[in-house]
């Protein structure tokens, strides 16, 4: 991993190069690369979460369509920048936020205030517990281990860095945490819409101390949900893919990581959705060279959150079927989202249908999903970092 | 995209966009000259603004009436707390001082939430910020986003048209307009810089390059990390004397 740092300084160094030599404009933000120089899409900009979470009687959860039998209702509001949701072993939920909240919150059992339990740092994206209640906290430079953190939500203390070797920066930076089997899972997206990865655009392990570091997956341009199928413990993901193709391509994928094979390639950037060549940089390239996604997500997605459901208050067909979280686009003109479920094939691909609607309203956002938890009583929590609301779906009827 | 539009009628939408167009030069002058792809994205901008509030007022059933109540108590509350060093029309000469005329909701509320966290360092700003609610910022941001730009005075000195030029062309490298578009009119969470205060941009533009002053997101710090300060001052000089292009 401490190549990632030369890595990019030396990308950064020969970039630079070729600026100066062309005398060339400095470097378009990384997410503008490839952007059409049409008035509609120079007006299409990432857009921030909202400042303020919507009050509560504002909130969209009685607009929201879901199966018959279902209801949701909202678990909890005035959760600013709501993303990853995570419980400890003693009931307590903690969300993180990403680039608005710089906090990360929690809900001993039986709460729904959010309590700040750390703040001022920005980035505070990835959270994940391990088997002992220690909290794990990604930003994008660092992790951080809370000791025995639901014992001390008045005073959660400096954490300990256990890796500090995160390669920073912006674009697709952040992160999203999994812990199972005593690993941490992380990975570091490319940093840009479009180019050369290097060392980044990986899907990472490490022991709970950051030792003994290894590459599951290549060629991912931006994971922001993951979690293992209980009956076969591989690893399913979502990606989200290349800006500014077209408004309908390139889609979203979910992917399959055989937990058999590691180090396969997911095809960025030479390859999108499992069969469109980049067109700058597919020349030469084959899609057929590269693991090709299980289900496509939809266009400029954002597909976020994963979670297998591993509940038993839903109905049997969901058993063995994971949650999908599209956040919906921002460069798309026609605005989308939406909760989703799959099912795996069995045999690496995945059947993938509309679970939870009501979203957009007139092309507008009123709340974007980002993340799962299931409670123990079976219940589906949802995030929502635009609404800053958080939602509980559970299921009574026939 | 959320508007934060609180049920703004859409006929003051249109009175709105009205002005806008007036302010920005004659429209039978952006017709004559031919310019169909100025009054083409001109009128998209202020009809998509226009179609968001009616889209907030479509999603929030609370009625016109109390939006009124609210539109009305904001104004007033605009007038006793903030015109005085920003103006009664969002426009005012206290150094430093930026317009608000013309600004977007969008980004007024989230330099109002960065005020109010601590984040974005400006003591008389966040004492005021600090007492706000979140209906309160929702509320301030809603009624400057119906303020009408204001032109600036004419400057004290002649435009130097070389520094103009060298300014214009800095905007083009730098990637300005990408996300404040050629009319430097922003939208959304991007500010309108095109006739803002000289001195406010100058002092914006350092403070994002020396980290001093935060951004909502990453991408001023990003945009101007590699910008010499003497660029970043003619940038300033630039925007504070751009005249959008439906006014030539």
């Amino acid at each position: 991993m401490l190549q990632i740092r030369a890595l990019a300084a030396l990308a950064a160094c020969c970039a630079a190069g070729v600026a100066l030599a062309q005398q060339a404009p400095a470097e378009e933000p990384g997410w503008a690369k490839g952007r059409p120089k049409t008035d509609t899409a120079m007006k299409m900009a990432p857009v921030p979460a909202f400042p303020i979470p919507t009050a509560a009687d504002q909130l969209p959860t009685k607009k929201f369509k879901l199966p018959p039998g279902f209801k949701v209702e909202t678990w909890a509001s005035g959760v600013l920048d709501a993303r990853e949701i995570r419980e400890g072993p003693k009931g307590t939920i903690v969300v993180s936020t990403l680039f608005v909240g710089n906090k990360v919150y929690a809900f001993p059992p039986g709460k729904r205030e959010p309590k700040v339990i750390i703040d001022k740092m920005p980035m505070a994206a990835g959270i994940a517990f391990d088997s002992k209640g220690n909290l794990y906290v990604a930003t994008n430079t660092k992790i951080y281990r809370y000791d025995n953190a639901e014992d001390k939500l008045d005073n959660l203390g400096e954490g300990k860095v256990i890796y500090d070797k995160l390669p920073g920066g912006n674009d697709h930076s952040w992160k999203f945490l999994r812990i199972k089997d005593d690993k941490l899972y992380f990975p570091i997206g490319a940093p840009c819409n479009i180019c050369d990865p290097g060392q980044y655009a990986k899907i990472y392990r490490m022991n709970l101390d950051g030792t003994g570091v290894e590459t599951l997956a290549q060629g991912v341009r931006n994971t922001v949900g993951f979690d293992f199928d209980p009956k076969t413990g591989d690893l399913w993901f979502t990606d989200n893919g290349r800006d500014w193709f077209s408004e309908e391509l390139p889609n979203d994928e979910l992917n399959h990581l055989d937990m058999k094979k590691l180090g396969q390639h997911f095809g960025y950037p030479y390859c999108h959705q499992g069969n469109i060549p980049d067109p700058e940089f597919g020349w030469g390239k084959s899609c057929d060279d590269y693991v090709k996604p299980a289900a496509l997500l939809g266009p400029h997605a954002g597909s976020l959150g994963l979670k297998f459901y591993t509940g038993k208050m839903f109905p049997a067909k969901y058993q063995g079927a994971m949650f999908i979280a599209i956040h919906g686009p921002w460069n798309r003109t026609k605005k989308y989202n939406g909760v989703y479920v799959a099912w795996p094939d069995g045999k690496g691909g995945a059947k993938v249908e509309p679970f939870m609607t009501g979203f957009v309203e007139n092309n507008n956002y009123l709340g974007r999903p980002v993340d799962f938890h299931v409670m123990k009583d079976g219940s589906l929590l949802v995030s929502d970092d635009h609404a800053g609301a958080i939602y509980r779906i559970s299921y009574g009827g026939k | 995209m959320r508007s934060i539009g609180s049920a703004t009628a859409a006929s003051d939408a249109f009175a709105h966009r009205h002005r806008i167009l007036a302010a920005a030069g004659a429209l039978a002058a952006l017709l004559l000259t031919g310019s169909a792809a100025d009054a083409q994205s001109t009128g998209a901008r202020s009809t998509s603004k226009a179609a968001a509030k009616t889209a907030a007022k479509a999603s929030q059933p609370a009625g016109a009436a109390s939006a009124g109540a609210a539109k009305a108590e904001y104004a007033q509350r605009f007038a006793s707390l903030c015109a005085a060093c920003h103006g009664a029309n969002g426009r005012s000469d206290m150094p430093g001082t930026p317009a608000l005329a013309g600004q977007h909701g969008f980004y007024a509320i989230t330099q109002l939430f960065l005020f109010r966290e601590g984040r974005r360092d400006n003591p008389a700003m966040t004492a005021v910020a600090k007492t706000l609610t979140d209906n309160d910022l929702r509320g301030f941001s809603d009624f400057i986003d119906t303020l009408p730009p204001v032109p600036p005075p004419a400057p004290p000195t002649p435009t130097d048209a070389a520094r103009m030029a060298r300014g214009q062309a800095l905007a083009q490298q730098h990637k300005c307009l990408f996300c404040h578009g050629s009319d430097l009119a922003g939208g959304q969470q991007v500010p309108r810089i095109g006739g803002q205060r000289e001195d406010y941009v100058r002092d914006a533009l350092r403070g994002f390059k020396t980290g001093k002053r935060p951004g909502y997101t990453q991408a001023m710090t990003e945009a101007v990390s590699q910008v010499p300060l003497e660029d970043l001052d003619t940038l300033a000089y630039y925007a504070a004397r751009f005249t959008p292009p439906a006014g030539k």
